[in-house]
């Protein structure tokens, strides 16, 4: 059998609000193997964006262990972190999060450009990319420029374009409508269907349907983790 | 790095409006620091010019005892004419002097003075050389007359063409006199030096005094910085003589000299300490409305350390446009004001202790230099605490602000 992506064993996770203690995630153990498209689903504060934050190496558990691609985080210093999330993880945010100085074929090398890829292959990855996603008009555009759409799809250009062992997307149609959302839906299942590893964390039904994994969370804890047919 | 450039400089345009406020607060800091920084330098210059023309010269020989008794007994004499080999146009000139306390009278007044035998074609190092004269200035070494400062001559009630006597003492401990006519009365702008100083031709006085010997030997070089080589090479060709430069002859003034430059250094401070707090200001305000974008950089992968350098980054660009721009108008201003600047209305007292009434502003190149550069590293220094500020924000939670 293939080496799971990600695995957590026994992660708890308690925020201090206020003073009182609020349990996000309690002995939660979660695998990912590769290929698998999750969705982390559940009402608000069930955990599921603390969940996909531990795996992304951006938050770290109380309790318990995590391991990315056979990395255990809990041994990495705050630089060795930021390393595996450049080199092995690609990030879709809510708010797309692009940066507003650069052009959209500006945003999606800056990853390349921190990782030390040549200038050439850079414009070269990056352009195909956004050609890929139907971008190919706007690679000289802003940020500010462009829709909330296309400003995901170049979210969505940039996390994948040095092809990381996995994709998170922390509610990826928070900002978009519906027809927007399935666009960015077929794309990721595309991607997914490529081979890519996908965990998502949202609250919108029709994330939910496209994934092939569902993931329930409530209070901290897995409710139920359902194994779907492809939409 | 071309990643850092390229944002730190979009990211300085996009708040157009503060740091267009900020870069015409560095220019103005910068100009007036070096704006200040010209008529200081002016003024210990001018200091200078007056403490080595007033017979001190840059470096001066005499005999062992001299400085505290300076009398003829305590003189020396020159093997020949040449002045030891000082390296090529290090020195501008030479004198040598026979210098001794004497009295002069008048038929009405009496006074303490010190007697300056010279060769006046030596003396276009010293203030006498220049000095504004009424009547003749000494023909030659073995002029037999007398040059006697504008406010002597008239507490001596007495004017050029007249008769002075003058009492010395001679080599041998006993007393001469003689009669001098005065040959003409100098101005020196310092009633100080014209009270002090009567001059007469060198070998007169060495004749009245029945000696070879002369008591000095002052040397003036071309910049303040051969003063020590020069200082050495004569110690060197005068190994049993007293060789002092003029910060050892004239301490006072050589402390004022210090005091100018440790000003510059508390005016440079006083002026970019002030900057320096709006600059910091401006960072973190610039950098505390990119918290967001900056999380967002490090979660991706951005190490802290990149960070830190892009807001560096940002900061060295601000300031090294301000300081270029605050260094052309430095040098604007000081173009405006190269011809000196008139205080002869309030320089009454300048003039009292020998120093110009019109400050001559001097530019040097490497104040210029070293505020520029004190001002980048000021600027990098500033930048550190916004820096910091971003960086102790976890990336989790710069994205959810």
């Amino acid at each position: 059998m293939t080496d799971p992506v990600v695995v957590c064993r026994g992660v708890s996770r308690t925020y201090q609000q206020e003073s009182v203690p609020v349990h996000a995630l309690s002995q939660v153990d979660f695998t990912v193997y590769p290929g698998e498209f999750v969705s982390l689903s559940g009402p608000s504060g069930s955990g599921k964006s603390t969940l996909l934050n531990i795996v992304g190496g951006l938050d770290r558990p109380d309790e318990g262990s995590v391991s990315v691609d056979g990395v255990d985080l809990g041994e990495l210093s705050e630089s060795k972190l930021a390393e595996l999330r450049l080199h092995k993880l690609g990030f879709v945010f809510q708010a797309y999060n692009l940066i507003p100085v650069l052009s959209a074929l500006e945003n999606v090398e800056f990853i390349m450009q921190l990782q030390g890829v040549s200038p050439v292959e850079r414009a070269e990855r990056a352009t195909a990319v956004l050609d890929r996603l139907g971008l190919a008009d706007m690679l000289h555009r802003r940020p500010g420029e462009l829709s909330g759409g296309q400003q995901q799809r170049v979210a969505v250009a940039r996390a994948i374009v040095s092809e990381p062992v996995l994709l998170l997307a922390d509610e990826p149609s928070a900002n978009l409508d519906s027809s927007t959302t399935k666009d960015l839906l077929e794309l990721l299942k595309q991607l997914n269907e490529e081979g890519m590893t996908i965990v998502t964390a949202t609250h919108d039904t029709m994330v939910m349907s496209y994934a092939l994994r569902q993931v329930h969370l409530r209070d901290g804890q897995i409710e139920h983790d359902d194994q779907v047919q492809s939409a | 790095m071309k990643l850092l450039f390229q944002l730190s400089i979009r990211n300085l345009c996009r708040n157009k409006r503060r740091n267009a406020m900020l870069l015409v607060a560095i220019a103005v800091a910068v100009a007036g620091v070096n704006a200040t920084n010209t008529l200081l330098r002016g003024y210990q210059y001018d200091m200078l010019e007056s403490a080595i023309n007033n017979l001190t010269g840059h470096v001066k020989v005499m005999a062992e005892g001299y400085v505290d008794d300076p009398n003829v007994k305590h003189s020396f004499e020159l093997s020949s004419e040449q002045l030891p080999q000082l390296p090529e146009g290090m020195v501008v000139g030479w004198a040598d002097r026979l210098r001794i306390p004497a009295v002069i009278m008048s038929e009405r007044e009496t006074r303490g003075i010190e007697l300056v035998g010279v060769d006046p074609a030596k003396e276009d190092i010293s203030f006498i050389g220049e000095a504004e004269i009424e009547g003749e200035f000494l023909q030659g070494a073995d002029d037999g007359r007398v040059l006697v400062g504008k406010e002597l001559a008239r507490q001596l009630q007495t004017s050029v063409g007249r008769r002075l006597v003058l009492i010395a003492q001679g080599a041998d401990g006993l007393n001469r006199e003689r009669g001098y006519r005065i040959a003409g009365t100098f101005d020196a702008d310092g009633t100080g030096l014209e009270k002090n100083y009567v001059f007469v031709g060198l070998s007169s006085l060495q004749a009245l005094l029945e000696t070879q010997a002369i008591t000095e030997l002052s040397v003036r070089v071309d910049r303040e910085e051969q003063r020590l080589p020069a200082k050495s090479a004569l110690r060197a060709a005068f190994p049993e003589l007293q060789v002092k430069d003029w910060r050892e002859l004239d301490p006072q003034v050589a402390e004022m000299f210090k005091f100018a430059d440790a000003s510059l250094f508390i005016w440079f401070f006083l002026m970019m300490g002030a900057l320096t707090f709006g600059l910091v200001n401006s960072l973190i305000a610039a950098v505390m409305e990119r918290v967001k974008e900056l999380g967002m950089m490090r979660a991706l992968g951005m190490q802290n350390s990149t960070v830190l350098v892009q807001v560096v980054l940002e900061s060295i660009i601000l300031m090294t446009v301000g300081v270029v721009s605050g260094t052309c108008v430095s040098l604007l201003i000081y173009w405006s004001i190269a011809d000196g600047i008139d205080l002869s209305a309030y320089a009454e007292g300048a003039e009292m202790v020998g120093v110009s009434s019109v400050l001559q502003p001097v530019l040097l190149s490497e104040d210029v230099f070293l505020v520029a550069i004190m001002s980048i590293i000021l600027g990098i220094l500033a930048s550190f605490y916004p820096a910091w500020r971003v960086i102790k924000i976890r990336p989790l939670d710069a994205l959810r602000r």
